[in-house]
């Protein structure tokens, strides 16, 4: 029995929409991405261009939920097919807030002085490498309909939570040291806060991906960092 | 869950040489709507027709196996096949009312089962069942007419009409709306939706998404061969196996 459609153009759309998914999703890591190398290098000549590629990721949002109309119109999906729609809509919702939040951190660069303690970037950047990696292993898990991977993402949003507390405890601290430091402190604190929520959106792709795949929603909660259960 | 109003048990249906249908096991629900679906020649109407035993009117048709409603055996051949059809209306793919007047092909039914002795109980049954066919307000004025004058849609609400005014436990449609408009469509799945209330009703159909609306469970056939049963919800969203998946995705070769 054959795994095509027996109308070719419904197995051309479906392929379409999936094909526009994966590039959103790659343009919305490339914007992560660039979002957080200018952040760690205080790079101010980069916050118009990750601003600016917002825009796309922005587009393809509406064309995904063009297509994603158009096929439920044309075609009345089922099962698989209703799933891999469904979850394409909710997928491309989680992706555009990835990159509204990454652009709002590239905004947050400009009052930033070019000489932040180490230590103050580094958390930050151990975090932001957390989450780029969740948004790739979440998209790779979407690409080859691995649930045991989609899975592994959705546990390991505990980890960026407890990150998320050891980035914005290094904020309060470097805060406390000078009142000085309270303008720009409140932009990374916004900055650090943004990328839990990044987060959070990944791990909502993680539990489509599990619904998509297995057609049932992951059981119980998912495990939370400290601050997060508090 | 309500309680199984109809059993099938190892069910085996041969036309001649030619076996139809293999070994079926299938619980229907009472006051529910079981869809069946399935390619054409699958089996899914061979199947409605052993409930009232209407493949006993095809020479060549051998039924082995069960079928039970309310735990009575139905294919006993001391069983009154008549009074079994009462209990078990139908209604076809292409309306069929008899050649006579609309109140007459409501009153038939009842006169020869013996229901209604005087003219006014015929009429309060003939208006009843008009009534449950939701059909009443558009024909109460013209129950002289020929049954035929009526449009598709309201010739098939009048077969309704026809089948339930023996007062029976269960209903079978066999492609009920394949040969009606949309909005025909949609006043007979509403129709389906408010004697589910009343009957056990199996309905088998092409559309899958009248299999969604109408339908607390389906059933899918293929090849005489039952693949996969359940709630209605789950088949269209999550089924479990491989073929039915095919199937009301459209991927089937």
């Amino acid at each position: 029995m054959s795994n095509e459609h027996t109308v070719k153009s419904y197995e051309e759309e479906l392929q379409n929409l999936k094909d526009s998914l994966i590039k959103m999703g790659s343009l919305t890591e490339s914007q992560m991405s660039d979002s957080m190398d200018a952040i760690i290098k205080v790079d101010k000549d980069s916050i118009d261009k990750i601003i600016k590629s917002d825009d796309e990721i922005n587009k393809f949002r509406s064309k995904i939920d063009t297509q994603i109309m158009n096929l439920l119109v044309k075609r009345a999906p089922m099962a698989i097919d209703l799933r891999e729609t469904i979850s394409s809509l909710k997928i491309s919702q989680d992706l555009e807030r990835i990159g509204d939040l990454s652009k709002s951190n590239a905004k947050k660069i400009k009052p930033l002085p070019l000489d932040l303690p180490e230590e103050l970037l580094s958390n930050l950047k151990r975090l932001g490498d957390l989450v780029i990696k969740q948004l790739n292993d979440v998209l790779d898990s979407y690409i080859n309909k691995n649930f045991d991977k989609a899975k592994i993402v959705w546990e390991k949003d505990e980890q960026v939570d407890d990150l998320t507390n050891i980035a914005m405890q290094s904020v309060i601290d470097f805060l406390s040291k000078d009142k000085k430091n309270l303008d720009f402190s409140t932009h990374l604190i916004f900055a650090t806060k943004n990328l839990e929520r990044a987060g959070d959106h990944v791990t909502n792709i993680a539990e489509t991906v599990c619904y998509l795949i297995k057609g049932e929603y992951l059981k119980g909660s998912r495990p939370k960092g400290k601050q997060a259960q508090e | 869950m309500n309680k199984v109003k109809i059993k099938s048990k190892n069910l085996n249906v041969h036309y001649g040489q030619k076996q139809a249908l293999f070994d079926v096991n299938l619980d229907l629900n009472e006051k529910e709507v079981t869809a069946l679906i399935g390619p054409s020649g699958c089996g899914k109407s061979t199947f409605i027709r052993c409930i009232n035993r209407m493949n006993d009117v095809i020479d060549i048709c051998k039924v082995t196996g069960k079928i039970e409603i309310d735990g009575v055996e139905i294919n006993d051949e001391n069983l009154d096949v008549v009074s079994l059809r009462e209990r078990v209306g139908m209604v076809f793919q292409k309306p069929n009312p008899f050649p006579k007047s609309i109140y007459e092909n409501i009153s038939y039914g009842p006169k020869i089962h013996g229901k209604g002795e005087t003219k006014s109980e015929l009429d309060e049954i003939v208006e009843n069942s008009l009534k449950k066919s939701a059909l009443w307000e558009e024909v109460k004025d013209r129950l002289d007419e020929p049954g035929t004058s009526l449009s598709g849609g309201q010739q098939q609400r009048l077969c309704i009409a026809r089948a339930i005014s023996v007062n029976p436990e269960v209903i079978l449609m066999d492609e009920p709306c394949s040969a009606l408009d949309p909005i025909a469509t949609a006043k007979i799945e509403e129709l389906i939706d408010d004697l589910k209330k009343t009957y056990t009703i199996v309905i088998v159909t092409h559309s899958m998404a009248q299999a969604v609306r109408v339908s607390q469970k389906t059933g899918f056939f293929h090849l005489g061969k039952l693949i996969e049963v359940g709630k209605t919800e789950k088949i269209f969203k999550n089924p479990d196996n491989k073929m039915t998946q095919d199937y009301i995705t459209g991927r089937f070769g």
